[in-house]
């Protein structure tokens, strides 16, 4: 499991030719064949595959997702903008999660690194599942990442333009949500 | 498969330790695939741990510059305070300074260079990496110098950080295409015309804390704040001073007031001339002052001579008597009074003659280099540091008023409209490189058309700011520039603000609360950006500080002083001060350097255009808790205050149908809508023929989520420009409203 949530951070980071290549859309075509995704599959070969420029699309669609974009950042990649009474970064909840990162025996290598970017919880739990916490690896995902995820995803899925997100959002909540 | 499948089952496929053994070699080769992590043993924090108090804060939320400590919790900043050690603003802070936390929170602020794959106007960005955004930004105003000259390229920037990028297009590249918005769109007049009258630029330099009475001319303070600056006219009141507020508005400043003069906008100057003629006619002046100091006095009495009482009664739409209490209540005070020089005074295009008669009131009343008077503290020496000047000389040669003989008392820079103009029709040369850099010329400017025809004829636009302002969606490549909270850039000095206290001078530097860098953004200041675009624009060797805070640390030197001894002090360094009181100034009456440029060489009444038939004047101003576009994103601000109400007569209000509160939109005489809704302030306290409300809303930028569209943009409806003759400057008061309610116009009876 440890892989996999690694392998969704890495999917989050900005879109580069120097990790997004071939073999990286090889593994991601596994995990969609595998999950039996095969619409999200096929959608998403034909958008890389039909251009020669294939990953500035991805790119631009990053920006405007995460980054920076009119009419605004349709979803910034932070838990407190979701969970906070004013939409800011570094909330309480962010807070919240840093302090968990610490319980763990965990710190952020940035002082000033806002703690619950995407990027860092999906870290934070491949740690949590290399170490074999499994306990802490459900508490972590009950109490800072699916209170957030959803609202996040709903976001993403309501304007996204390139299939390569609507796939990566679907494919994180598929490995995070709770199994009754 | 699909729908059955869980993530139990899916671990325990086979093909997952293919698919995981893959990951590993997949991301292996990337180096920043390593985890944002490092272990350590959890200790228990007790309660408070971590919080410190980071010093050398200095405020940016407006021009004011406070200064502050930070409360930083675990490298988050929590709450913003007044540096206790300073003589300025204490432990004072304003709602802005108190909000500046979020800002540095705000997830709309731009994180990463940007390059617009799209449209100007329309972008579409693509994050790209700072090699990639300055090789770009230097290829392309390079080819703008070669094709076109250095002129060829316009800055329009704002803000301390912004001086050094201003000062290398203008010294080192050599465009005399600069325009600062605080010049021309707000104070410029004022300082050149004191400087043609006094000899120097005013500041907000009156002692209003030791005056007698204190006299304020559209200045709306309480409604303005920067804090020392309050606190100066505060301590006047509780002294007992006598206050007259001429204003069209009921202001914070008029509740306040002895004297409320509810002039017609347009003409103050003619009300400031009657005030002179009959102090001179009843000799109630300094005739001493006058005698010693005064120039060209004689030609002056008899030039205003026309301007009676009952004369200015006529023409400013204010009893006669009141005009004369006025008078009277200054001669009875003087020399201890405050007549304020103002500071946002492009109005109506006259503007350069009503600031000339406020300096020559000044004079005329003595009340310079004394008590309550026109005094300007006398604050302590730093150095210089920033670029040499080989390209001055060029820049000078092709600056369009000095080519055209026209504003020939322009502050530094270059009149806005002569830039815009230039750049739209190509005459007398192109201009095609645009830089902005934290000015947001959208709002700035009047005419927004016609700015925006001026960037869409530009070869390459380059924008810095901290937000996502309306003025970078015309970027061609967009820099995130770090906050004032993270970065080196000004030295901010001065004296106590109460000069009846023991004179004291204090340094500080803006020093960062937190720090600038974090993992999700790349975030530089403009010292390290502004030499990497010269590196690469082949004028690295021009280059004398390496960073803001060599910058800062060579500017300390003169002073003896380093950042890291002010650190030890708390961020300020006090040391004994000086007697401001004593130094008199010659006062131009009449000026022979006017008159030979071709302007008038006495103070004089130009009458500005009338609203027409049904419309009223569009008059602009401050809000405390609002600085403009600069915080109209800002939560805890917006929350205060969200829309700007617009402010009408009671009596035209009940003439029209309308209720206060009600939603309504504005059109102007060009025909131009608001593009978006405000309510109206029914009140007895404004004139019939005038409306108002706060400047800074309405952005039409969405990324700025919090601000977008929440009341009206005046701007928007000032359409019409009037110019100054002797500055440039903007006047922006000469536009007219109709309020629109439900669709339909309503006309506002006179």
């Amino acid at each position: 499991m440890a892989e996999i949530y690694r392998f969704l951070a890495q999917s989050m980071r900005y879109p580069t030719s120097d990790w997004m290549q071939a073999d990286y859309f090889s593994i991601l075509d596994a995990f969609l064949a595998e999950l039996g995704w095969d619409d999200e599959a096929q959608a998403l070969r034909q958008s890389i595959s039909d251009k020669t420029d294939w990953l500035e699309p991805i790119q631009v669609e990053h920006t405007r997702l995460f980054v920076n974009a009119i009419p605004k950042v349709v979803a910034p990649p932070y838990g407190s903008v979701y969970l906070s009474d004013d939409g800011m970064l570094y909330g309480p909840s962010a807070e919240k999660a840093k302090a968990f990162y610490r319980e763990q025996g965990f710190e952020l290598v940035g002082e000033s690194d806002i703690p619950d970017h995407i990027n860092f919880e999906l870290e934070f739990l491949a740690l949590l599942a290399e170490e074999g916490k499994t306990q802490e690896e459900e508490l972590f995902l009950q109490k800072h990442f699916r209170p957030w995820f959803p609202s996040f995803r709903a976001r993403v899925l309501a304007e996204v333009r390139h299939p390569y997100y609507r796939v990566l959002v679907n494919l994180i909540d598929f490995f995070i949500r709770e199994e009754l | 498969m699909a729908l059955n499948l869980t993530r139990r089952k899916f671990l325990q496929t086979a093909s997952l330790a293919a698919a995981s053994a893959a990951m590993s070699g997949c991301f292996a080769r990337q180096a920043n695939a390593s985890t944002p992590f490092v272990k350590k043993p959890f200790t228990a924090p007790g309660s408070f741990a971590g919080t410190k108090t980071a010093v050398g804060g200095v405020c940016e939320m407006c021009f004011w510059r406070c200064q502050l400590v930070g409360k930083v919790r675990d490298g988050k900043l929590v709450k913003l305070e007044g540096n206790p050690k300073s003589i300025d603003n204490g432990q004072s802070i304003c709602a802005r300074g108190n909000a500046g936390v979020k800002l540095l929170y705000d997830p709309d602020r731009l994180k990463f260079p940007m390059k617009n794959v799209g449209k100007r106007g329309a972008p579409e960005w693509k994050r790209i990496s700072w090699t990639e955004a300055l090789d770009e930004c230097a290829t392309k105003l390079k080819a703008v110098v070669d094709k076109h000259g250095p002129q060829g390229i316009a800055i329009f920037p704002h803000g301390s950080s912004a001086k050094y990028p201003m000062t290398f297009f203008e010294n080192v590249v050599g465009t005399p295409n600069n325009s600062e918005a605080s010049f021309f769109q707000c104070r410029g007049i004022r300082d050149t015309a004191y400087v043609a009258t006094l000899g120097v630029a005013p500041g907000e330099n009156v002692d209003m804390a030791n005056a007698k009475a204190i006299f304020l001319l559209g200045g709306h303070f309480g409604e303005n704040v920067h804090v020392s600056h309050l606190k100066r006219y505060l301590k006047g009141l509780e002294n007992g001073a006598k206050l007259i507020v001429v204003d069209p508005r009921f202001s914070a400043s008029v509740s306040k007031a002895d004297i409320w003069v509810k002039i017609k906008p347009g003409t103050d100057t003619a009300f400031l001339l009657a005030i002179m003629n009959y102090l001179i006619k009843e000799g109630k002046y300094d005739k001493k002052y006058v005698a010693e100091h005064g120039k060209g006095f004689d030609e002056f009495s008899k030039g205003i001579a026309h301007a009676t009482l009952k004369w200015a009664a006529k023409t400013c739409d204010v009893p006669e008597k009141q005009i004369k209490q006025v008078a009277d209540m200054l001669a009875a005070n003087a020399p201890n009074v405050s007549i304020h020089p103002g500071r946002h005074v492009s109005w109506h295009g006259n503007d350069f003659q009503r600031e000339r008669a406020l300096a020559c009131l000044t004079g005329l009343l003595g009340a310079i280099g004394v008590k309550g008077g026109f005094v300007a503290g006398k604050g302590p020496k730093t150095g210089k540091a920033g670029w040499p000047k080989p390209m001055a000389e060029h820049a000078e040669k092709f600056a369009l008023h000095k080519m055209a003989k026209v504003y020939k008392f322009s502050p530094p820079g270059t009149p806005t409209d002569l830039i815009r103009n230039a750049a739209v029709t190509g005459k007398p040369y192109a201009i095609k490189g645009f830089v902005a850099w934290g000015q947001n010329p959208i709002q700035t400017v009047p005419d927004q058309a016609l700015t925006i025809k001026m960037l869409e004829q530009m070869d390459f636009v380059m924008v810095c700011d901290v937000m996502p302002t309306d003025i970078t969606m015309y970027a061609d490549i967009l820099l995130p520039e770090s906050s004032y909270l993270e970065r080196y850039d000004h030295i901010q000095k001065g004296t106590q603000w109460n000069f009846a206290d023991p004179h004291q001078q204090f340094i500080s530097a803006r020093m960062p609360l937190v720090s600038p860098t974090a993992a999700d953004h790349e975030r530089k200041e403009s010292v390290w950006i502004m030499n990497e675009l010269a590196k690469r624009m082949g004028y690295g060797e021009h280059i004398k500080v390496k960073s803001a805070e060599d910058m800062i640390n060579t500017m300390l030197k003169d002073a003896n002083l380093t950042i890291e001894q002010l650190v030890k002090e708390d961020g300020i360094h006090l040391q004994p001060g000086v007697d401001p009181y004593g130094k008199a100034l010659d006062v131009e009456f009449h000026s022979a350097e006017l008159a030979e440029a071709g302007y008038p060489a006495i103070p004089t009444y130009v009458p500005v255009p009338e609203p027409p038939k049904g419309f009223a004047r569009l008059v602009y101003g401050r809000a405390p808790m609002h600085t403009f576009n600069r915080t109209q994103n800002n939560t805890w601000l917006h929350n205060e205050m969200p829309i700007n109400p617009v402010w009408l007569n009671d009596e035209c209000a009940k003439k029209m149908g309308l209720k206060d509160g009600d939603t309504i939109e504005l059109v102007n005489q060009d025909g131009v809508k608001s593009r978006t809704s405000s309510v109206v302030k029914v009140t007895p306290g404004i004139r019939k023929d005038t409306v108002y409300t706060a400047h800074g809303y309405g952005t039409m930028n969405k990324a700025m989520t919090v601000g977008v569209g929440a009341g009206i943009d005046d701007q928007s409806l000032i359409t019409k420009v009037a110019v100054d003759p002797e500055t440039g400057a903007h006047g922006m008061r000469n536009n007219f409203v109709k309020f629109i309610k439900n669709g339909k116009v309503l006309s506002i009876p006179a």
